[in-house]
């Protein structure tokens, strides 16, 4: 009995090895595959916000604006636009853009849009990025007014990250199908969703742009990082994301793959809340700040992917001081100031972080401070706890904590404002001078007189050390040989922007 | 048996209430899924709207009630984060579960039954101990490794199989081999062990006396008799291959309910957790049952319904 079954198991095994034998080579590149993560949270480009999400929806549907690979803002959807008042804006609405079941895109479309992602009881986790907008209305032929609260600068910015969605469709069918279902007018358009699996997208041959250069596109979810990597080397996947050094690093000279890189608008930093020993002695803080080998935290650690970063803004946000200074690094005098400090900076001191960030940086970082006479305790705690806790107000904040921080929207005041203003949960920082730059800066207009606010702001914060930039993340990709593609700082995943060279 | 399954099906719906009982309560110690589902630029006015939209701003008995008033209509709830009734997504992820426990139960059984029974009749063969050590070593290779490993040997280098994903029975064969073989070793010892147990019997002795092979004894009586431990082991080790995968999913992108368990728990979505686990009980319940019901099959002096229990 168990002879047979054997003989049988082994004849299952060998059959399916031949079955499995030829991947599939001989379909050239009609057939697009990317790996992500995890499966999108949804579909519907209006509810949850997070990048295997975004990466997939954003072929979908067109936005209102959008961002060249070099960053700038430029027309999508709209045009072009004009400052109608200090609280209105006019945006000129494409008029030969189609969804993808054949209706064209309207002005009314693009109001429904707005409307539904500021409606409270849609409940959008985005709603916050866009509810400084009170009113849409359609105002002409082609023509579509937005209302801010008062002068809104960052607009724009935010505007890049509102997909048109079709008002025919989702009131026909509702939320949750649509969801699951999405029609949009982007390059592509969906077909097919097995949870779990995969969503396939197809090229949308009447796309009023650029078209895609891949008939179909795949886009799976493949949890582990080393996994992605062996289907990028054995062929099954032509893209996959989110790789972290040590799996990048063998890339550059693989035979059939590469590595592709973008500097992007993620920060690593540390944040030292001011009202609690011994951070409330601005020698401790210095001290800190001078302690932190930036390079080295790069260069052997990071595998030299990311790039070390001496303010909280990046090249690639909008009120980023190239002029100003980096941070020195100094150990010796570090020491000496934690030595001046006294008995208050010899307390144990807690560093709070998540699973979620580099765990050899956090290391580092312990490491760095203790060479200075600082003790300090590593507090993990889950994403959840951690993000209750970072954002629950001074009390709350704790001494040290170490993260990552991303607006998702390249302007100075989704950093700045949030992580610094004393009306905002983050910050634990108290200073009335930052709070007046911050508040004018975010009512102003003018370029010039916001970017003067915000490199006043940096540069207080290099010299009040309330936060520690350490260093701007990369995201890396790789990719097949074939594949000519430029990331870009926002990490969107644009198929229309790539090209292919058998 | 009327009064035994009667008697099960209360214990059964009891163990249910208390576990979606206490996974309710355990998960919401901590909070709730808000934090996670906004962006880092979201104020508290704006997260408040949305834990009040979510509905987690109410107070905890007043959640509890409507999660078991939904409960009795058989609605688990919507997932927070996916917007989508939380059976769909079950539904969507459990044929994937079965077929991988499926495949690695073939591969433990067919290959840690028959090596059972080698152990057990040829104990003194030369060959034995260094097989005996082959099974244990696959057993104790973490599957993380193990997994990439047939990864890069199969489908890398050799190029014979899938490295990862869904589709035809041949990419079932890696994260098969991967799980099996965790299960393998158990299955061998407990079928030598029960084996040599039935060997030193004296109806054993008996039937060598009388001259029967060892072949024709080892089929009519010894591994009939031998398959009780072995069916309550294979019981607990099917429930294993249900829950215990998440990590050959993860390295083999297998869309099972493992991979959304670990999903759901770091998003905190409670009402997917919730589902999973009161799945999860109820398989564990129902094989229980249904290795009682076995035993009773394969030796009939097993009642089930006995003053014995």
């Amino acid at each position: 009995m168990s002879g047979n079954k054997s003989k049988w198991l082994a004849v299952v095994a060998l059959g399916a090895a031949l079955w499995g034998a030829a991947p599939d080579m001989s379909f050239a590149k009609q057939r697009f595959v990317i790996d992500i993560t995890s499966e999108p949270s949804s579909l519907d480009p209006h509810k949850q916000w997070n990048n295997d999400s975004y990466f997939v929806y954003r072929n979908i549907f067109d936005n209102l604006i959008t961002r060249s690979d070099k960053g700038e803002i430029q027309p999508e959807i709209a045009t072009s636009w004009k400052q109608v008042s200090d609280s209105v804006t006019e945006f000129q609405i494409r008029s030969d853009v189609k969804f993808h079941d054949g209706r064209p895109l309207t002005p009314e479309d693009v109001v429904f849009s707005v409307m539904r992602i500021i409606d409270a009881k849609f409940a959008s986790p985005q709603r916050g990025q866009f509810n400084k907008i009170i009113k849409a209305e359609v105002s002409g032929p082609n023509l579509v007014r937005l209302t801010t609260d008062g002068p809104y600068p960052a607009l724009l910015a935010q505007l890049v990250k509102l997909s048109i969605v079709p008002k025919h469709v989702v009131e026909a069918v509702g939320d949750a199908a649509f969801n699951l279902k999405p029609v949009g007018s982007g390059p592509y358009a969906f077909t097919e969703w097995t949870k779990g699996v995969a969503v396939s997208l197809k090229r949308h041959d009447a796309y009023w742009g650029r078209k895609g250069p891949f008939e179909t596109a795949v886009f799976r979810a493949v949890r582990d990082g080393a996994t992605r990597v062996a289907n990028l080397q054995a062929g099954t996947a032509d893209l996959v994301t989110m790789l972290d050094s040590d799996l990048a690093r063998p890339l550059r000279n693989a035979p059939r793959a590469q590595a592709l890189t973008a500097l992007t608008e993620r920060v690593a930093y540390v944040r030292l809340n001011t009202s609690k020993p011994p951070f409330d002695n601005p020698q401790v803080r210095q001290a800190v700040g001078l302690a932190m080998d930036r390079a080295g935290i790069v260069e052997g650690i990071l595998g030299g992917f990311d790039k070390p970063l001496g303010q909280m803004l990046t090249p690639a946000h909008a009120g980023y001081a190239a002029d100003l200074p980096a941070p020195g690094y100094d150990v010796k005098r570090a020491q000496a100031l934690v030595k001046q400090a006294g008995a208050a900076a010899q307390a144990e001191i807690e560093l709070a972080t998540s699973p979620v960030f580099d765990q050899r940086v956090v290391q580092a970082i312990q490491q760095m401070l203790t060479e200075i006479g600082l003790k300090v305790k590593i507090n993990m705690s889950d994403m959840a706890s951690y993000l209750k806790r970072a954002q629950g107000g001074l009390d709350a904040v704790p001494q040290m904590s170490f993260g990552r921080w991303s607006c998702a929207c390249q302007d100075a005041d989704g950093v700045l404002f949030a992580l610094l203003h004393s009306s905002s949960g983050w910050s634990g920082y108290r200073n009335p001078v930052t709070d007046k730059l911050l508040e004018d800066a975010r009512q102003t207009l003018d370029v010039a007189q916001r970017n003067k606010a915000y490199r006043e702001v940096s540069r207080i914060v290099i010299e009040q050390v309330p936060l520690i930039p350490l260093y701007q993340s990369a995201a890396i990709y790789g990719a097949s040989k074939n594949l000519q593609w430029t990331p870009t700082p926002n990490e969107s995943l644009f198929l229309n922007r790539m090209t292919w060279k058998p | 048996m009327t009064q035994f399954l009667s008697r099960r099906f209360r214990q059964l719906v009891l163990t249910l209430l208390g576990v979606v009982t206490l996974i309710f309560f355990l998960q919401r110690l901590t909070g709730d899924p808000t934090y996670l589902l906004v962006p880092e630029t979201a104020t508290k006015v704006d997260i408040d709207a949305l834990r009040q939209a979510l509905g987690f701003d109410r107070p905890l008995w007043q959640q509890y009630l409507s999660f078991l008033g939904d409960l009795l209509r058989f609605d688990l709830g919507n997932s927070v984060v996916q917007s989508q009734p939380v059976t769909t997504i079950i539904a969507s992820r459990l044929p994937y579960t079965l077929q991988l426990a499926f495949g690695a139960l073939l591969v433990a059984c067919g290959i840690g039954l028959p090596v059972g029974v080698i152990l057990a009749m040829y104990r003194t063969h030369p060959l034995v101990r260094p097989l005996a050590a082959l099974v244990f070593a696959a057993q104790s290779m973490p599957t993380f490794w193990s997994g990439i490993l047939l990864i890069m040997i199969f489908a890398v280098t050799l190029g014979w199989l899938p490295p990862s994903s869904v589709g035809g029975v041949e990419h079932l064969v890696l994260p098969s081999i991967a799980l099996g073989l965790l299960s393998m070793a158990t299955f061998a010892r407990i079928t030598r062990t029960a084996l040599l147990d039935e060997l030193t019997r004296d109806y054993v002795r008996s039937a060598r006396a009388r001259g029967a092979a060892t072949p024709y004894l080892l089929r009519r009586h010894l591994l009939r008799n031998a398959s009780i431990p072995v069916i309550s082991v294979g019981a607990l080790e099917i429930s294993n291959l249900l829950s215990g995968a998440v990590i050959v999913e993860t390295v083999f992108a297998w869309p099972g309910l493992g991979q959304l368990t670990v999903e759901a728990i770091l998003a905190r979505d409670f009402m997917v957790v919730q589902g999973i686990v009161l799945l999860g009980a109820f398989v564990t319940v129902m094989l229980n049952l249904l290795a009682d019901l076995l035993y009773s099959v394969v030796d009939p002096r097993i009642r089930l319904d006995g003053a014995g229990q």
